[in-house]
């Protein structure tokens, strides 16, 4: 980025494969490196933004290649903000619960993005598509 | 995912490589450890020193490795777990179920 005191907009488009899952995060261990975030908050977020693919691979696009998950960055001072958006119809959010069974092998995804952002919203678009937004706020480094 | 198997004094040491997140890793890890169980090898560490990242669904992985050990009269123990991963586990509280090292020496000697 070459100046970062004003927002940088990055989209990008990866098929429903999980090999894909590794890209949002170097771009977010590219971009971020250049604001004043910790490396703790970029982890956190990349998991996260992980997490959120992961979700719209699977239960939005249904791991179907041919259908695309579109995330968008926007890298301010003070804040990166990453959106998520599937093909699917969402899923009961409000009504989830996180596992009692510390065995059980599935169910932590939204439990991860909870714990690691600052905010973590969900809704579904006009046009059908489900969004995820995940904002991590930057505290400047000592 | 990249596992590399190794033995030493007894212990069964399987160093994952690459990034933890389901699908054919999934299938890899099981049948590594089956064939360990298999083998009569029940005491096994889980190097993931060289995992960049885990998922959800990679967690399901150890999980359900951790169980099918346990099951069958074993222990998986985990070794250099990095902060990074750490920080999920404290989240997901596996933390409390996980016995984690960073020394191999002392992951190894814990068998005994």
């Amino acid at each position: 980025m070459t100046d970062p005191a004003q927002s940088q907009h990055v989209e990008l488009r990866i098929p429903s494969q999980l090999l894909y899952l590794g890209v949002p995060d170097a771009i977010l261990m590219e971009l971020a490196g250049d604001l004043p975030a910790s490396q703790k908050e970029i982890d956190e977020l990349s998991t996260s933004a992980i997490e959120a693919c992961t979700n719209a691979m699977e239960h939005g696009n249904g791991m179907e290649a041919d259908r695309f998950v579109e995330i968008h960055f926007e890298f301010s001072p003070d804040r990166i903000d990453v959106t998520v958006l599937d093909n699917g119809c969402g899923f009961d959010h409000e009504g989830w619960r996180p596992p009692t069974d510390l065995l059980r092998e599935r169910g932590r995804g939204i439990t991860i993005m909870r714990e690691f952002t600052d905010e973590l919203l969900f809704d579904l678009l006009p046009d059908g598509r489900f969004r995820v937004r995940l904002r991590k706020n930057i505290a400047p480094a000592d | 995912m990249k596992i590399k198997e190794r033995k030493r004094d007894g212990v069964a040491i399987l160093e994952l490589g690459g990034k933890l997140m389901g699908g054919p890793d999934a299938i890899a890890f099981g049948d590594t450890l089956k064939t360990l169980i298999h083998e009569g090898s029940l005491n096994i560490i889980v190097d993931l020193g060289k995992v960049s990242w885990v998922n959800s669904t990679g967690l399901g992985i150890l999980i359900s490795g951790y169980s099918t050990v346990k099951k069958n009269g074993g222990e998986l123990k985990l070794l250099n777990v990095s902060d990074r991963i750490e920080s999920i586990f404290m989240v997901s509280k596996l933390h409390t179920v996980f016995v984690s090292f960073s020394d191999e020496d002392e992951a190894v000697q814990s068998f005994a």
